[in-house]
């Protein structure tokens, strides 16, 4: 165990969930290490889902919704402050569907900051354009700043909404099936920027894509009717898979 | 063989759709053409801008200028007091309450008042205002042996009789579009860590906007078009009565608490169908009526565009 791993970013105890009668997920453990790409791969309805929004507490509002056990953030409960929205400024996410909102793509990076903080437009703006060069991105929007975000394609739109994550400088950042609605090409830039981030932050991705856990995440939890049926470093889990389950899962004969 | 049933189903179809479009727009077309013809004659700048005389059913003097201030100020007072609340219930009912008891005795109290015949809500305009120490929105009237009793009859009763009525109407059209609001703005607006209330301020009262300009519109429709709550809890002068004169502002406050009619009783009043003999006179009023519908719904939809470009922008 290296240093890393003795010290995790996220930290997931235990955790059971329930939506009312329901029962989502069974004793999920997971150490998520700093600086790392953790994949969350599994079947449709397997629970991972459900797994990535308790992280930044957006199963909050869902009727039903129960979680016990602990889910950590560097050490912290993230379940003890009453107040999701702190929590929320240090885990960012980024939604299957990319969401900028109805506004211009400038307004959508200085949203998150004018939000929370008090300051110069004019300072925001410079970090939303260093936000957005580091999603490498600025070059292509930099005479449309103002523009609807909207008349961006589906692949820059989802990259200004990470660069939008990122302008709240969040420690952790999930991925909520990130590349689902975007063309190969689109898919290719997004796991590049993945490694990019992850030199200074944690990320968290669920994927259905088999080829995209392999090629990005350094390490992979195989989730199965709500419980974690594998988990470990990607290499180890990917070539030599412990169970029979997920040998099929990775060699496509069921998904 | 086939193909060529389905060319003549398509033409048929095609044909029927346009027959009923270009019937609904003929009628329209039709009802306001004839009002104009008969109407528009007495339409002069005096007619305009003079107050009716005491009694419509002997001359054809004066014009509707009280009438057609007090369609007006109905209308904003009916939309003014109603659309702050059902703003909330709607944010309430989709936003802050979760299945259950409240939500639906909430839900159905505002069906069943959606159903609710305006002349009852008239009736209860009467006995709830007319309370003593309600006289303050209308006029409290002093009998002998010092016993007060207000009078229940003022603008101020009859808008919130109006509110009370379109209150359903407004509600339902800004929870439907709340409901259609796509789910992604509000759960990105989350996820960057805005408040709840942020939120449901911000985003998704943005995206309700078109609903929120349908209510108001079917709102005021239904204000300018009520006759009934009118009758019942504005009363029947077709002049205002409240202290002179009662455009000045310092006299404001007395007229809203004085009664008043609307284009809708002085059509009443003057058209031989109801009370009066001077069917020009009515033609006239109902004509302005039209016109106001139309630019009071072009001007609202026009607010809509307004807030709609900033957000793009």
């Amino acid at each position: 165990m290296n240093e890393e791993e003795k010290n995790p970013a996220i930290k997931i105890e235990n955790v059971n969930i329930r939506y009312g009668d329901n029962r989502v997920l069974n004793d999920v453990s997971i150490d998520v290490p700093k600086n790392s790409i953790y994949a969350f791969i599994g079947p449709s309805g397997c629970g991972k889902t459900t797994m990535i929004r308790s992280i930044n507490r957006m199963n909050d509002f869902v009727a039903g919704f129960k979680l016990t056990g602990r889910v950590l953030l560097n050490g912290t409960d993230i379940y003890t402050d009453k107040k999701p929205q702190v929590l929320r400024k240090k885990i960012g996410m980024v939604f299957q569907q990319p969401n900028p909102l109805p506004v211009s793509i400038m307004q959508n990076m200085i949203l998150p900051l004018t939000e929370h903080y008090r300051g110069a437009i004019s300072h925001f703006r410079e970090l939303a354009e260093q936000k957005l060069k580091a999603c490498a991105l600025y070059g292509e929007v930099k005479d449309k700043l103002d523009k609807p975000a909207f008349e961006l394609s589906g692949g820059q739109q989802q990259r200004l909404c990470i660069a939008r994550a990122l302008m709240l400088e969040p420690s952790v950042i999930l991925f909520d099936e990130p590349c689902s609605a975007l063309d190969p090409i689109s898919t290719h830039t997004i796991e590049d920027l993945l490694i990019e981030l992850k030199k200074e932050r944690t990320i968290i991705i669920v994927t259905h894509n088999m080829e995209q856990a392999r090629r990005v995440s350094d390490y992979t939890a195989f989730f199965y009717n709500g419980v974690i049926a594998e988990a470990g470093q990607t290499n180890k889990l990917f070539f030599t898979p412990e169970t029979e389950l997920l040998e099929k899962y990775i060699t496509g004969k069921f998904s | 063989m086939r193909h060529k049933n389905h060319l003549i189903g398509d033409f048929a179809g095609h044909t029927y759709a346009w027959a009923s479009i270009g019937l609904a727009v003929a009628v329209c077309l039709f009802i306001i053409g004839n009002v104009a013809y008969l109407g528009a004659d007495i339409i002069s700048l005096e007619f305009l801008t003079q107050p009716p005389p005491a009694n419509t059913r002997i001359t054809t003097e004066g014009g509707i200028l009280t009438p057609m201030i007090g369609t007006i100020i109905l209308t904003l007072l009916g939309i003014l007091i109603a659309l702050p609340i059902s703003l909330s219930t709607a944010l309430y009912l989709t936003w802050y309450t979760k299945k259950g008891i409240i939500k639906t005795i909430i839900e159905s109290s505002v069906d069943v008042l959606a159903g609710v015949p305006t002349v009852v809500i008239g009736l209860f305009a009467q006995a709830v205002f007319t309370q003593p120490w309600l006289g303050f929105l209308s006029t409290r009237i002093h009998i002998e042996g010092g016993l007060g009793k207000a009078f229940g009859r003022s603008f101020f009763v009859a808008g919130i009789a109006m509110a009370i009525m379109i209150l359903p109407f407004i509600t339902k059209a800004i929870i439907e579009s709340i409901k259609t609001t796509p789910k992604e703005f509000p759960e990105g607006s989350f996820a960057l860590g805005a408040t709840k209330w942020r939120t449901v301020t911000k985003i998704v009262l943005n995206s309700a906007r078109p609903g929120i300009v349908t209510g108001v519109v079917l709102g005021m429709g239904r204000i300018i078009s009520d006759t009934a709550i009118v009758w019942l809890a504005l009363g029947g002068s077709l002049r205002m009565p409240g202290a002179q004169p009662w455009y000045e502002p310092q006299n404001w406050i007395s007229t809203l608490q004085h009664t008043g009619s609307t284009l809708t009783t002085y059509i009443f009043f003057t058209s031989p169908a109801g009370e009066g003999s001077n069917p020009i006179l009515a033609f006239g009023a109902a004509f302005v009526l039209i016109v106001i519908i139309i630019v009071l719904n072009a001007a609202v939809a026009a607010i809509g565009l307004i807030g709609a470009n900033k957000v793009q922008k």
